[in-house]
């Protein structure tokens, strides 16, 4: 059973049943329905103890090594691949788990996390914006981090941070273009600004159809 | 107000609101969000109000995404007029929000200016909605 902190073991069972209904049983029961792939073999139907799954998420076991006990006795390493939730309750409803070795080479998403505030919104009322939220890498299985942290002081007005200049730990490798750009600076816009740029039409106009804007063409006369 | 600039027939069948968003469930842009609890026809102009009750808190910084769009036309018959002689004319434009969908999006302001900001935003909306957070999504 998995707990918070650094224990990363999480117990599975086995199912037999598949499809809808049975899935939908075991979400009644406080159980998670998932499935265990990778390393060439058949893909196997289990489930999880929902408390406990959702424990060891918060406590960031989403790009953490499993260590995974089968039916209380056979031992596998896995990582949580995707995790689907109810979008309104956030309920876990399904997951991927991917049999890993410990030190296999593997890609994996990070959440990036800025660190300190712009000197550009600190000191000129720019806005930061974080254009991608996560960032694809690929590294060993077992020394992938929570998160990765950008240090963003240093950021000026129009000022933007890629992919390249991330420093990542050791023995990992970027999965996307270096010059993916990350975090930009960019002067804010005033409220009157923001106003204007939405589209003003005071009263619904009349739109236009697709037929009666294209020109149609003129069938010949025969 | 938000609306088409051309669409390809005047007139759309009402449609259906069963079921729950399936897709702009989450944050894509922006650090909180506004998501919607029940289904509903959104007008384009409770879309504007909210908008406006939005960025009027925010006053300045901040960025702010309407991640829903009216792209469906309503439409009504004149009063006191019989039934029958086809359908009446297109009145107003509507969002279809089924519960789930993400609405509104906020980056670049604090916590609590997001959450008032965005609660301001909420009155302005004929359904119940709820304050989403990036770092409570992202956990997986």
């Amino acid at each position: 059973m998995a707990t918070k902190g650094n224990n990363t073991s999480l117990a599975v069972d086995s199912r037999s049943q598949i499809g809808t209904t049975s899935a939908n049983a075991l979400r009644k029961a406080g159980k998670v329905p998932a499935v265990l792939f990778g390393h060439g073999v058949d893909p196997m139907a289990v489930s999880l103890d929902a408390k406990a799954f959702d424990d060891l998420l918060h406590a960031g076991g989403k790009n953490r090594l499993l260590h995974i006990t089968i039916d209380g006795s056979k031992k596998d390493t896995a990582l949580v691949r995707e995790v689907q939730r109810d979008p309104i309750t956030r309920r876990v409803v399904h997951a991927d788990l991917q049999r890993v070795s410990e030190s296999e080479t593997v890609s994996a998403s990070l959440p990036l996390v800025t660190v300190g505030v712009a000197d550009g919104v600190r000191n000129m009322g720019c806005v930061m914006d974080v254009v991608v939220h996560t960032l694809e890498v690929e590294g060993p299985a077992n020394e992938i981090p929570p998160n990765i942290e950008i240090d963003v002081t240093e950021l000026g007005m129009h000022d933007h941070l890629t992919a390249g200049d991330v420093k990542l730990p050791p023995n990992f490798k970027l999965r996307v273009d270096p010059a993916t750009i990350l975090i930009s600076i960019e002067p804010s816009k005033t409220e009157q600004q923001m106003a204007e740029a939405a589209v003003a039409v005071a009263e619904p106009v009349e739109v236009p159809t697709v037929a009666e804007t294209t020109p149609t063409e003129e069938l010949p006369e025969s | 107000m938000l609306t088409p600039k051309r669409v390809k027939w005047r007139k759309v069948h009402r449609g259906r609101m069963k079921g729950r968003a399936m897709s702009g469930n989450s944050l894509t842009y922006g650090e909180y969000g506004l998501q919607a609890l029940e289904p509903c026809w959104m007008s384009n102009r409770q879309i504007e109000a909210a908008r406006i009750a939005l960025t009027r808190h925010i006053k300045r910084g901040g960025k702010v995404w309407i991640k829903v769009f009216p792209d469906k036309s309503v439409t009504k018959k004149p009063a006191e007029v019989r039934m029958g002689s086809g359908k009446g004319n297109p009145e107003f434009w509507v969002a279809v929000v089924r519960p789930g969908r993400v609405l509104f999006e906020i980056a670049g302001v604090p916590d609590d200016v997001a959450r008032e900001a965005l609660k301001l935003a909420s009155a302005k909306l004929p359904i119940a909605t709820k304050i989403i957070t990036r770092s409570e999504t992202e956990v997986a």
